[in-house]
């Protein structure tokens, strides 16, 4: 193995990758992701945490009530953001067709002290965005009622729970678990795929195209421009996930231990090629070699994350510096197999090498 | 042979083909992986999610406060006493004394007390859950129904507001008719087992596990809820559907797209052409198995989900659609990494198109642009009209046909094996199209057929710029809808430019750009009269479709584009295009926002 070999051929990957222009997709890909963004940040952290809309949310709703006379009209007039009104329970549903009402309630006249539960129904717009911060609101207040109701009912009880005060949390929307506990470790993440993804492309194209015997005609070995691929993508990967903790930085979003974490994803980021190109050296078609990643690329990730202290969860404690120097010892780990990996890709390179100049 | 006979030949070879290259090598460890990927799956379902533990430090100065967080591995707890804890405050997120809950005042503080009041109201479910009486522990039940309701494309537009402002204390007025409903009845009718089994189920949820069972839907005993289960409905269910149907399509259809590109490395195709077989019949011939096999997964997938069957009409468009452009990309691509990186790029083009529309589902009109809309109106019951199926899949048929016509038309040797970058091929495949006898006719008929993708691009944007404020998403529509229209009506005339230099001349220039508005003005007019007439009376549809009130000022605006840009190549050769379209970019803006302010004033 020569390093100078390695850094020729991997110069040459990297440099058909910008000659392409492959990058400026990449580059569109993200920009467009970006034109979005605001729309994706509120959307998907509704998606992770759908009471954080409400913090989005200034306007006053009308709610139609209709049914008994209950505590519950006290805990909505304690509102400012909700108005209720009295109506008949058609009326209010007609309103809320129209959308006059953002919800209805219907009470029933069981009294607070009986023997069954008070069922309370909650009629809203289906599959609407106003639904969701609505219910919400809604919610708090029920929650008041039930917390009245209990009290009434106190001495049916048996057992308590450990009382805690809670401070007043100011409401509002939060980010936070969102960012650094799901979408900082996946963008770091995406560069290792994406290079994986690369580097079945770089060596079934030299096994499709026939370009081998003139590669391996030069003074380069076969395991050498294996290997030059392999750190041509390599490179990419903490550039690239740089890139993304960047921006996210430029946004506000601070994360801590960034060199940790590139070091954690160039570390699986090299697993992930290792192995995308045993599947490639094996294959030398791309499309098996594709599909047949895609399908362990699932598998790993899966039981990647099933797993206590995994490379992923590891880049959310540093990311939010909570990780303690137990990461170390993970990377070590992580660094072990890749290495292990590395041995076993230069071991079937040397011997793919050896037999005679691959001919299909 | 005739046309139908060599498709058949050719689906049968291509099907036979990627069976014996795929089948031998992969299936043995596919089969392997997919015993793995089952082992995995119960692995982690029986770990859990190990993704955000030990997130959040936090002090406690009881045992029994700790069981409140100890199923929760987002919190990494220490026990201490008092004192000790009060000291090195700051090295926690929270801390709790006495049953007083501190949290820093930080953004992580702030999360990490909302995870803990969840986790407290989890904790405190479980503790009533047990209760002998269990309506002493939870007295109030709710009984969530929904009510459907649409607003039309026209409510935005007018300044309604859609959460019903309600500054007055009169009770609104419904104006339809009232409908007579029966009252709910106050009694339980649900057992107290049920509740107590459903309450134990809902114990903990963290907010990854509500997507685990959005398909499988809910029974009666989980349509009532204590007022702390209650959560939000997701307005954005459509993006589990986009995995479940869109994903596995997409990636069939790489192997088209796979198999298309495989024919042109090491002219492996070579063999293919020189049959009698058409180029027609190839291109269809190979794509059909992968049309069938889509289908039949679409189907799989409906079967399984207990969805109507109805609901794969509109999955058809889609299917097609994605080969269209599987075939085009597998065609122009120049090496395998392109391959990868402009999928890519399209797949995530082609999702937010089909999704973003979907979150507006019920909601507003809008929504039915996308195909995957009436799916989701198709598992809700709804069911779609003749109408709204035209209305949404169209765009998506005609591309595919386009497509596919550009992809036969270009299925030669010499486009196939060419070894130029990807623009300069697309070039050669629209200059292919134009044909050297009639080169009128054909810019014509090109800058009519441009007319679905031009829609299709402005219905991106009209989804992009639909959630920015009304002024700022009028300018920015205006602005790119003009550019994008400039740019489909000067492609033609830059390939013809390109291959045939001599071509520009100030005449040809002139009848070139005359023909071009005019097909533009044609396909414009066809196509919208067919399908978009709600969103044309929207002020959005104003400003996409502005060019359809009077006809020959918007004749007059298209020639005079494609005769900025024209003049531009004319003038400083093949490098001033960018120049040139953005000139007639601004000339077009400018006409528009000059209408527009018309109207608006």
């Amino acid at each position: 193995m020569n390093a100078r070999h390695i850094g020729i051929v991997a110069k040459k990957e990297l440099f058909g990758l910008s000659s392409e222009k492959t990058i400026v997709f990449a580059i569109l890909l993200q920009v467009f992701i970006a034109m979005f963004s605001s729309f994706l940040m509120v959307g998907l952290t509704a998606m992770y945490d759908p009471e954080a809309i409400e913090g989005y949310s200034t306007v006053t709703y009308g709610v139609g009530y209709a049914g008994a006379d209950s505590p519950l009209i006290d805990e909505f007039e304690k509102r400012d953001d909700l108005v209720l009104y009295r109506m008949d329970l058609a009326g209010a549903l007609a309103a809320l067709r129209d959308r006059a009402v953002a919800a209805v309630v219907y009470v029933p006249d069981t009294p607070p002290d009986a023997e069954e539960p008070v069922t309370v129904t909650l009629y809203l717009i289906q599959n609407d965005l106003q639904s969701s911060v609505i219910n919400v609101k809604v919610k708090e207040v029920l929650q008041g009622y039930e917390r009245e109701l209990r009290e009434v009912r106190a001495d049916r009880m048996t057992s308590f729970p450990v009382g805690l005060n809670f401070p007043e949390s100011g409401g509002g929307e939060n980010f936070f678990e969102f960012v650094y506990g799901l979408l900082i470790p996946l963008l770091v993440l995406l560069p290792a795929i994406v290079s994986a993804a690369l580097i079945i492309d770089l060596i079934t194209e030299e096994y499709q195209r026939q370009t081998l015997e003139t590669l391996i005609s030069t003074p380069v070995t076969f395991a050498e421009m294996v290997w030059g691929k392999i750190v041509a993508c390599e490179v990419l990967v903490p550039v690239q996930a740089g890139v993304w903790l960047l921006l996210l930085g430029a946004n506000g979003i601070a994360v801590d231990n960034a060199a940790a974490i590139l070091l954690h994803a160039s570390a699986g980021g090299l697993f992930l090629i290792l192995l995308g190109a045993l599947v490639a050296l094996y294959y030398r078609e791309r499309t098996s070699a594709q599909f047949i990643f895609s399908t362990a690329l699932v598998v790993v990730f899966l039981l990647v994350m099933a797993v206590p202290y995994n490379p992923l969860n590891l880049m959310v404690r540093l990311a939010v510096n909570t990780a303690g120097p137990a990461h170390w010892l993970i990377l070590a780990l992580v660094a072990g197999a890749t290495a292990l990996l590395g041995w076993a890709t230069t071991a079937y390179a040397r011997r793919i090498g050896e037999a005679a100049p691959p001919v299909r | 042979m005739s046309l139908a006979s060599s498709i058949r030949t050719i689906a049968v070879w291509e099907m036979n083909r990627s069976m014996t290259t795929m089948g031998r090598h992969v299936l043995p460890l596919a089969a392997g992986l997919l015993v793995l990927l089952m082992l995995v799956t119960a692995f982690a379902a029986q770990s859990g999610v190990h993704m955000q533990d030990g997130m959040y430090r936090i002090g406690i100065d009881d045992p029994d406060v700790a069981r409140v967080v100890a199923s929760d591995n987002r919190f990494a707890a220490y026990l201490d006493d008092g004192p000790a804890l009060w000291e090195n405050r700051f090295a926690y997120d929270i801390v709790i004394l006495r049953g007083e809950v501190y949290a820093a005042d930080t953004d992580k503080g702030r999360a990490a007390l909302k995870t803990l009041e969840r986790d407290y109201e989890g904790y405190v479910s479980h503790v009533a859950a047990g209760e002998p009486d269990l309506f002493a522990a939870y007295p109030l039940w709710i009984d969530l129904q929904y009510v459907k309701s649409e607003i039309d494309f026209l409510a935005t537009q007018s300044g309604q507001q859609v959460g019903a402002p309600a500054d007055v204390r009169v009770p609104p007025a419904p104006s339809g008719p009232v409908e007579a409903v029966t009252l709910p009845p106050s009694a339980m009718p649900v057992s107290e087992d049920d509740l107590r089994e459903h309450l134990a189920e809902a114990g903990s949820d963290h907010p990854l596990e509500r997507y685990t069972g959005i398909i499988s839907g809910g029974s009666v005993t989980d349509r009532f809820r204590t007022p702390s289960e209650l959560s939000p409905p997701l307005p954005f269910d459509a993006i589990i559907l986009v995995f479940v149907f869109i994903f596995p399509l997409y990636f069939t259809s790489q192997f088209f797209m796979m198999s298309v590109m495989n024919e042109r490395v090491g002219r492996a195709g070579e063999a293919l052409l020189s049959t009698p077989a058409r180029p027609s019949a190839i291109v269809i011939g190979k794509a059909l198995p992968y049309f069938t096999i889509m289908l039949l997964i679409a189907a799989a997938i409906t079967l399984f989900a207990g969805a109507p069957a109805t609901i794969l009409l509109p999955l058809i468009p889609v299917i097609l659609f994605f080969l269209a452009n599987a075939l085009i990309i597998g065609m122009a691509a120049r090496s395998f990494k392109e391959l990868s990186f402009v999928s890519i790029f399209f797949s995530t083009l082609a999702t937010s198109y089909l999704f973003f529309p979907t979150v507006f589902a019920n909601t507003h009109v809008i929504s039915i642009i996308s195909p995957l809309t009436l799916v989701v109106l198709g598992i809700q019951g709804d069911g779609f009209t003749v109408a709204e199926y035209v209305y949404s899949t169209v765009l998506f048929f005609a591309t595919s046909i386009i497509l596919f016509y550009a992809g036969i038309v270009n299925f030669r040797e010499e486009r196939l094996f060419s070894e130029k970058s990807l623009t300069s091929r697309l070039a050669d495949f629209i200059s292919g199209g134009i044909g050297r006898d009639h080169p009128h006719l054909s810019l014509f008929l090109l800058a009519a057929f441009t007319i679905p993708f031009v829609f299709m691009t402005q219905m991106l944007t009209l989804v992009l710029f639909f959630n920015i404020p009304m002024p700022l998403s009028l300018v920015l529509l205006t602005v790119s809808a003009a550019f994008i229209e400039e740019f489909a009506k000067s492609i033609g005339l830059y390939a013809v430019a390109r291959e045939r230099p001599g071509f520009l001349t100030p005449k040809n220039l002139l009848l070139g750009a005359t023909v071009i508005g005019l097909g533009f003005l044609a396909g414009e007019k066809l196509l919208l009269f067919a399908t978009l007439a709600q969103i044309t009376e929207s002020i959005f549809g104003s400003v996409l479709f502005l060019s359809l009130q009077v006809l020959w000022m918007p004749l007059l605006l298209h020639i005079a584009g494609v005769l900025i840009t024209g003049g531009f190549l004319l003038l400083w050769g093949r490098r001033a295009y960018g120049p040139g379209l953005i000139a007639a970019s601004v000339v077009h803006s400018l006409y528009n926002l000059h209408f527009l302010m018309g109207a608006l004033l």
